[in-house]
């Protein structure tokens, strides 16, 4: 397993002022376009970008207005890690080598369908930086479930209702069976802290081999949200516990950031109107699943 | 007048399969058909009829569902779009290679590749020539109305049945997406355990009672010989639906010097442009096919001694002018008029081209 390198930390001031991505047509207030921005900021002209059907190959590629200032390409839907793969050895074989290769996936293409090219990606170590930005839905095609939609969520594939809650499963724990892999590196983010976002994808841009970061990206349209919250919103997730923040590395977990005590799950919810149906009971179920969670991290990734 | 109702195409899928006492439904989004699994799941039938909604991880999984649900005779059912429906084709060559009856439906959108979300008719090859591997052939229904996306749900499982072969119902994104009227089906019971046994209990999985044979789903046979035999058979159950399922629509066909031959929403365009053809004095008919597999080769030859020549109108290169010159092997000229890359033509222009390519000529 490659070491990651002391590397000089990523902020406002070293960073670029380059723009790669800009001119797309994402949603106004969208998370998912933040979190290509700033990873594309830090990896740099020198990056292949391979996307697969989804929000940010929907908004980036409308030809002629092509919003990627580096090189990218639209994948199948199932095959995003597997173009990846053949673009980092294609370009090895062409003799470069000073390029990053990433992907940026939603969680439905990442969780659901894009899976089983992920799990080989990364079990050939190929060089490939794999971002999930995670909306917890599809929304490109209107708001369906997928495997990393949390309970109670109200989408259109799983309706509130009265005999229903929304969807009735929790989150896969998508950076556990990333890390299960023994990746090089692999790291949980969310566009609410944008620091900690940077200097991650810094640290898997100097890793050779696979690395993986799981990005949460808040989504007005999807989640009923203002558009002028979407990074509060997705820093409340954090501060709640419902997301969390951690690393994967040299074969070991690291909690980044354990608060003493949470935000407030309900306030969080509440600003959403996919959560708006969500009765004290659901609520406790969320609550109790977050609980559960953070016990275990704590034992083990302390 | 039954239950009538303004719906779009892709409600009416839904609302069909709950009628028609659909058992399963295994689903994964893709637009512009997504509004298939959408009323589905807010329909709730597993309330209602018992009938289940599934919302798979992928295109691959639902269709591998629909085998497994397929195996023991029950009426099971996936629908996609275009991309969806090619990853789907490996599951769809194996339901056909073992014989299950099944439902898929195709709102075809425009490629190839990821091509866009627009309407098209270019998965013609696809659905009709075996977009699988091996020499197998679908059921192919081609609805031309948001009327026919509820008629064929439930012909298409009573052909499938009737086969023991799947059924494809080849939409497009105009269909699935309008809102027309409709009169939606009467409700039908599922099966009943018992029903399934009469009906199917010859080869469905059902669990096996000490008083008959097993039942066996596959579509492997190593042994080259019994393989050519059982190719034997289905080739044969291919020429029974060519003698018995034909379909299609004629209209405006007794005086025609010049046919159209368009399914689904080309032939909607198709038979504007006989009006408009029509008023200014020239005599157009229209062949639709209903059935796109089977072909309705016999009524296009049938025209052959009254029509000067003919223009296949299709939303694509042309795909199925192929089937309309084998039909007409060269006694009159055939032309193809298509507009594809999610563009759907004008009246005018189908006219046109019948003046320009055809008359003209």
């Amino acid at each position: 397993m490659n070491k990651v390198l002391d590397i000089p930390r990523v902020n406002a001031k070293n960073m670029t002022d380059k723009e790669f991505f800009y001119g797309h047509k994402a949603c106004a207030g969208c998370g998912g376009s933040i979190a290509v921005r700033l990873a594309l900021k830090v990896l740099g002209e020198r990056t292949y970008t391979a996307l697969p059907a989804g929000c940010m190959s929907a908004v980036g590629f409308i030809f002629p207005q092509m919003a990627f200032n580096s090189n990218a390409i639209i994948t199948t839907f199932p095959g995003a890690a597997s173009m990846a793969s053949g673009i980092a050895m294609g370009a090895k074989a062409l003799g470069q080598k000073d390029f990053k290769t990433v992907v940026f996936a939603g969680d439905g293409g990442t969780a659901d369908i894009g899976f089983q090219a992920l799990s080989g990606m990364i079990d050939r170590n190929d060089d490939v930086l794999y971002i999930c930005y995670d909306n917890e839905a599809y929304m490109n095609t209107g708001i369906q479930k997928s495997g990393l939609t949390p309970y109670g969520t109200q989408t259109t594939t799983t309706p509130a209702g009265k005999n229903l809650p929304g969807t009735l499963t929790h989150k896969k724990n998508l950076f556990e069976i990333i890390a299960a892999h023994d990746i090089a590196y692999a790291a949980t983010a969310s566009i609410g802290y944008p620091q900690d976002y940077l200097n991650k994808v810094n640290k898997a841009k100097h890793t050779k081999g696979a690395s993986f970061i799981h990005v949460y990206a808040s989504c007005p349209t999807g989640w009923g949200t203002p558009t002028e919250t979407s990074v509060e919103i997705a820093k409340d997730a954090v501060d709640c516990g419902l997301i969390f923040l951690a690393e994967y590395e040299d074969g070991e977990f690291k909690l980044n950031r354990n608060p003493k005590e949470f935000a407030s799950i309900p306030d969080y919810l509440k600003k959403q109107a996919r959560f708006k149906h969500l009765s004290d009971q659901d609520i406790e179920i969320i609550t109790e699943h977050r609980d559960k969670k953070w016990s275990r991290m704590r034992k083990h990734w302390l | 007048m039954g239950d009538v109702r303004l719906m779009k195409g892709n409600e009416v899928i839904a609302e069909a399969a709950i009628r028609c006492g659909c058992d399963g439904y295994f689903g994964y989004p893709i637009t512009p058909q997504s509004e298939v699994m959408e009323t589905l799941m807010a329909r709730q039938p597993w309330e209602q009829t018992g009938m289940v909604v599934l919302q798979a991880e992928s295109e691959v999984a639902a269709i591998n569902m629909v085998y497994g649900g397929a195996s023991c005779g029950k009426k099971i059912m996936t629908s996609s779009s275009s991309p969806g429906i090619s990853l789907k084709q490996e599951g769809i060559t194996y339901l056909a290679g073992a014989e299950l009856p099944a439902l898929v439906v195709n709102v075809v959108r425009a490629g190839p590749g990821l091509g866009t979300i627009q309407p098209a008719q270019s998965d013609y090859f696809q659905s009709v020539k075996g977009g699988g591997h091996g020499d197998y052939k679908l059921i192919v229904l081609a609805p031309a109305s948001v009327q026919e996306m509820n008629d064929f749900v439930g012909l298409g499982f009573e052909l499938a049945f009737k086969y023991r072969n799947p059924a494809l119902i080849l939409s497009d994104g105009a269909i699935g997406q309008m809102m027309e009227k409709v009169e939606l089906s009467d409700y039908k019971p599922r099966w009943t355990d018992e029903e399934i046994q009469e009906i199917s209990g010859s080869w469905a999985t059902t669990g096996k009672k000490s008083d008959r044979e097993r039942n066996i789903s596959t579509s492997l046979d190593l042994d080259s010989a019994r393989q050519e035999q059982f190719n034997h058979k289905l080739q044969a159950k291919y020429r029974a639906m060519e003698e018995n399922e034909v379909r299609f629509e004629k209209i405006n066909c007794d005086d025609a010097e010049y046919l159209f031959i368009a399914y689904g929403s080309s032939a909607r365009i198709s038979q504007k442009a006989v009006e408009l053809g029509r008023e200014k004095g020239i005599k157009i008919g229209l062949i639709r096919p209903i059935t796109l597999f089977p072909y309705p080769t016999k009524a296009i030859q049938e025209m052959l001694g009254q029509v000067k020549g003919i223009l296949s109108v299709e939303m694509s290169a042309g795909q199925m002018v192929e089937d309309v010159r084998l039909a007409v092997n060269g006694k009159v000229p055939v032309e193809h008029f298509g507009r594809y890359g999610g563009i759907i033509p004008t009246p005018e222009e189908v006219l046109e081209a019948l003046e320009q390519k055809i008359i003209g000529k």
